[in-house]
Order: structure tokens, then sequence, then C-alpha cells
């Protein structure tokens, strides 16, 4: 908790004072996906990585975002600080809506659903040319008027503290939902469900918590794409962008609020590196994600973190005070995710023993 | 109404492929638990090694076939030698990733040695048209169909009656039992995913002399596969094959009656409502599994 809000706020500080240093347009431009991408990771991170469910669908919430506020400033003219929470309101709705949905579903079902929502969403965005101008996308989604009289760089400069203040405040909301009561029964239920549900834990409403506010980020990571990038088709969608963001949580390491953003930076100078293999670049790319899963299968932050593991029990939340009942809410659940899975596995074995033929 | 028994008709025929790229997916997602993301591109490798070995080897038709067949087939089995072995039992993640990866791998390479451009494969017969009453079809798609259906009854034959198939069978049941009663799990796997590639790829070189080969189909491929696995239930033979039919008549009478642009969304559409129905697939008789 303090080791995760201090590599937090120095990796924030130290992001915020690069545009001092770096007066190089291309290199502030990947610094700028960088934070793009670490929104859209811990964004992802809490469904992921908190909740434990494999989501493959969190374009639709980027890519609502992104119409939304390519929508609402070219049509409606609203300026850019009301569009970009407003993509992240609109985004949650949307999450809201396919959460109540697909999060009573399990396993493949889950993935596969997910990702069926992002194609429908992808589909109507390409198909329904009246609203959303087709393939042909919507250009020209507005910056702030003084901008074009300040030049590229300032251009540049100005993005990378926007994003910088999205990712801030993403961090911040994760932050406080991981160490809430809330984030804590997230984890019980992901660690075990049936254990977790026996102590009172509703798993449907801490997994709905956590992808709408996903969703919230994501789509605040949209607002914030459609106008840098100033232009927004039914691409944003796509499952390039999926691959990219869940392989950034991955890498990084799941269920840590740091290794998302590891990730992200990785994972963008990776893809940025191999833009000088040229053809070749996709290629590679697959085979590092294949290299990633099998040589680094729980992440960066896994990685450094898996010998001090090893001297605990298996359980991650079960290093739980030993003999008297503790006080707080957060260590009653470690001690009933320890001491019940032990009860729960001794009265299922007892009853499949005496389970009549 | 006059052109509905038309519509019914393209609709089974472009059904029965989808069955047949679908019984792959069901039989690695059902046995091995692997939402196999590269199902895709085996069944566009299939296209261009059948254009391959038509065109450039200028094998015939059938012979090209068990050609790719057998080619596929090794590397289906080293890829599950390989690569998915060693993600085995550690739930359904990695094995996403992995095949994600391969995906990715596999698509952009075939991409880098053949190109963009679409690759007929040489078809066994014209394609000029036959009539059955009131329905047209041509002569190329009869043929690929009636392959179509003894390729589903020489794997239905496979899985029911030889030895390999019982042993899928039991490993899909209980894998625990089935490794005590002495059957060796990790080749039964392997063989698993070796006859998923091969059936991918020969519903991949079947298309192929229809419509032509082409490197990009692999996503679309694997979507649709995806929903006629869901519409069916997982590993479920039969529902794979009913799902097929039912996704090709559907996106038939969408196309006929309603419009062409929005095809694609049916099967994702019929997916989520099924979903929310049945949240276990259509024809999933398995009450619960987590």
């Amino acid at each position: 908790m303090q080791f995760e809000r201090n590599a937090i706020l120095v990796a924030l500080l130290v992001a915020g004072l690069l545009p001092l240093v770096v007066h190089d347009q291309y290199l502030l431009h990947v610094a700028i996906m960088v934070l793009f991408y670490a929104v859209l990771a811990t964004s992802l991170n809490l469904v992921v990585g908190y909740v434990g469910e494999f989501s493959l669908g969190h374009t639709a919430f980027l890519g609502t975002g992104a119409y939304a506020a390519a929508l609402l400033s070219t049509q409606l003219g609203w300026p850019m600080w009301a569009t970009i929470p407003a993509a992240g309101v609109l985004a949650a709705a949307m999450g809201l809506l396919i959460g109540s949905i697909t999060l009573r579903l399990q396993g493949p079902f889950f993935v596969i659903v997910t990702l069926s929502f992002a194609e429908v969403l992808r589909l109507v965005a390409d198909n329904w040319v009246a609203f959303t101008n087709g393939p042909m996308g919507i250009a020209g989604v507005p910056q702030p008027a003084w901008l074009a009289q300040a030049g590229n760089l300032a251009t540049k400069q100005f993005f990378f503290y926007l994003a910088w203040a999205v990712l801030a405040v993403s961090l911040y909301l994760a932050y406080r939902f991981v160490y809430s009561n809330a984030g804590r029964a997230a984890v019980a239920v992901r660690e075990n469900r049936y254990v977790a549900q026996s102590i009172g834990i509703r798993p449907f409403r801490y997994a709905m918590l956590a992808f709408v506010l996903g969703a919230f980020l994501a789509g605040m990571a949209g607002g914030f794409y459609a106008h840098y990038i100033s232009f927004v088709g039914p691409e944003v969608f796509r499952f390039a962008f999926m691959v990219s963001m869940i392989i950034m949580v991955l890498v990084g390491g799941k269920g840590t609020l740091v290794g998302p953003l590891i990730g992200a930076l990785l994972v963008t100078f990776l893809e940025e590196y191999l833009r000088e293999a040229k053809e070749l670049r996709l290629s590679l790319f697959g085979l590092a994600v294949m290299a990633i899963v099998l040589f680094l299968p729980r992440g960066l932050m896994g990685f450094l973190t898996t010998r001090r593991e090893m001297r605990t029990p298996p359980y991650a939340l079960s290093r739980a005070p030993q003999g008297a009942a503790p006080a707080d809410w957060r260590s009653q659940i470690r001690c009933a995710l320890g001491r019940g899975g032990a009860i729960l596995s001794g009265v299922s074995g007892a009853w499949r023993l005496g389970k009549p033929k | 109404m006059d052109l509905l028994p038309q519509f019914l008709a393209n609709g089974l025929v472009i059904g029965s492929f989808y069955a047949l790229s679908a019984l792959g997916l069901t039989l690695i997602l059902g046995l091995m638990r692997v939402v196999n993301f590269a199902h895709g591109e085996l069944y566009m490798l299939g296209g261009v090694l059948g254009w391959w070995v038509t065109t450039a080897l200028g094998l015939d038709f059938l012979t090209g076939l068990a050609l790719v067949a057998l080619i596929m087939g090794v590397f289906g089995w080293l890829i599950d030698r390989v690569l998915i072995e060693r993600i085995r039992g550690q739930g359904e993640e990695p094995g996403i990733l992995l095949t994600i990866g391969l995906s990715i791998f596999l698509a952009n390479t075939a991409l880098l040695v053949v190109g963009t451009a679409p690759l007929k494969v040489e078809g066994p017969v014209s394609s000029g048209p036959v009539f059955l009453g009131p329905i047209v079809v041509t002569k190329i798609r009869l043929f690929a169909v009636a392959v179509c259906a003894v390729l589903i009854v020489a794997a239905y034959l496979l899985i029911q009656k030889t030895r390999l198939g019982r042993a899928m069978r039991a490993t899909f049941q209980d894998p625990m039992a089935a490794q005590l009663a002495g059957i060796r799990t990790a080749n039964v796997y392997a063989c698993t995913f070796a006859l998923g590639t091969v059936i991918a790829s020969l519903a991949g070189m079947l298309l192929g002399s229809i419509y032509s080969a082409q490197v990009s189909v692999g996503g679309l491929v694997s979507m649709k596969a995806f929903v006629v696995v869901i519409l069916g239930g997982m590993g479920s033979f039969a529902g794979a094959i009913v799902g097929g039919l039912v996704l090709g008549v559907a996106e038939a009478l969408w196309g006929g009656y309603v419009a062409t642009g929005w095809v694609d969304i049916i099967g994702f559409v019929i997916v989520i409502l099924t979903l929310v129905f049945r949240p276990y697939g259509l024809f999933s008789r398995r009450a619960e599994r987590a």
C-alpha cells in the first residue's frame, strides 16, 4: 500500500518533469502515447487484475469515449474540458449496460461476449453512417483555439500535461478503489469466490463497480485521444488496441497499480522500436507476445516479487495476523479467506465422500 | 417470398462452412479449454497452402486436400507440443494470449510471404450453375458442401468409433481419471489440436476454391467460429453443426430481406441474446460449469 503509493507518486513526478528536458516532438508524442496507454492499462487492470475477469471488450469503452467526445465537440460545440469527462460518463453508462449482461458469465463465455460487444460497437460505428460518418470517421475534432498560434512543440507539451492529468486522475481513482473495502472485497472474490460469498460478499456488485470505473477511465482516455489525434474512426474499436492494452497489463503485472504503468512504458517503446523492422514488425510483435506469456507469466512485478511470496503461503491474501480476531475489515477478509478456505474445502470434501452414487 | 428457398439454400451452403470451421474450434475449446484465437489463421493457412499445392505443385483438388491435411496436422501437433503444452492447466488467460500472439505472428508472416492478393484455389469442377427446382447453386458449391459433409461425418466417426476418439472423449470427461486409466493425455491433447487444425485448414481450402484464399481473413473467421461455438455450446459436436447452419441461414435471410451492410453484426447480436437467456449456450445441457 505504502510502496504502491510512493512508487506512483514518484512515477508521476518524474513523468511530469519530462517536457522540461525533452524538446523533441517525436519523443514527446511517444511519451503522450505512453501516458494514454497507461490510463487504458490502469482501467483494464481494474477488471482483469482486481476482479479477475478476462475482458477482451475494453475497446468498447475507449471507442465510446472517443466518439462521444468527437460528436459532442463537433456537433454541439462543447469545449474540451467538458467533453473528456462527458466521454468518461457515457463510457461508464456503456459499462453499466455491458457489465449487467456480461458479468453474469464466466470463463470463455465472458471473454467472447465482451469481445462481441466491442465488435458490435465497431460495426455500428462502421455502418451507421448518418450518426458516425461510417468508415470515413469524424475528422477535425477541435483543439483549443489558442494552440493554433502556439506552435507544434507547445501543442505537444499541452497535450502531454493533459494526458498526465488524466493519468493522475485515473491513478487516484484506481488507488481509492483498490484500497477501499469494495476493492478488497473484489480481490477476495478473485482469490476465492465461494469463500468470499460465504462471508457475505456479493461478487456481482464489486465486479460491476470495478467494471464501471474501468469503463469511465477508458472513456476519458478515448475522449483525450479524440482531441489529441483530432480524428476518430471505427479503428478505435479495433482488436489491436485491445491486444496492446492486455499485453501492457500482463507484462507489467496484473493486480498491481504500478505494473500497468511499467507495461505501458515498455510495450509502447517496444512498438515504436520495432518500427525499424518495417514489414517484420508485427511478426516480431507476435513472437514477443508469445515469449512474454511463456517466460514471464506473472509479469515484471510478479517476477520481482516472486521471491518474497515464495516464503508466504500460496494465497495472496493470507498474510493475516494469527491468533486474536483482527479488528479491521481488511484483516477480517484475509483471515476468513485463510481459514474459511480450509473449512470449506474440508466440508466439500466430506460432502463428496458421503455423496450417494 | 419467391426467393425464400434460394435464401435458405444459400444460408445452408454458407452455414455448412461455418459448421466445418467451428468444428475444430469447439474440439479445442471443449476438450483442452483453450480459447484458440489463432483458429482463423489456421483456416487462412489452409487456403494459402491449398492455393500453393493446386497451382504451384499442380496437384488435383482431392490429392491437394490430403496433402494440406497432412502438413497442417503436423503443424497443429507441433503448436501444441511447442507452445500450448507449456501453459496447460494454468487457466484460460495464458492460452488466450498465446494464441493471440500466434495469430498475429501467422497472419503477418503470411502477409510477408504471399502478400495481400486473393489466391484462387483451383477447384475440381467448373463453377457452372445447377438448377434444383426453384434453387440455383453452382457446381463448385455443391461439391464443396458434399466434401464438407464427408469431412464432418469422418470427424464424427473418428471421435465416436476409434481408439483415439475414445481417448479424447475420456480426457474431455475427466483428464485425471483418463490418465489413471492409462491414457497418455498429453498425446491426446496434441492430437486434438492437430485435428482441430486440420479441420480448420480444410475448411479454408474448400472456401478458397469457391471464393479465394486471403491472408487477412483470419480475424473474421475466428469471430464467426466463436459465434457458432457459443451458439452450439462448447465442446458439442452436434451443437457446432446446428449453430453453423443457424448462423448461415440467419445471415442469408438478413442479407436477403433487410440489409446487406449489417450482416456481420447478426452473429454477435445472436451471441449476446443467447447468453442473456441461456448463459451456457443454446444446445448445452451442462447446467453449471465455471
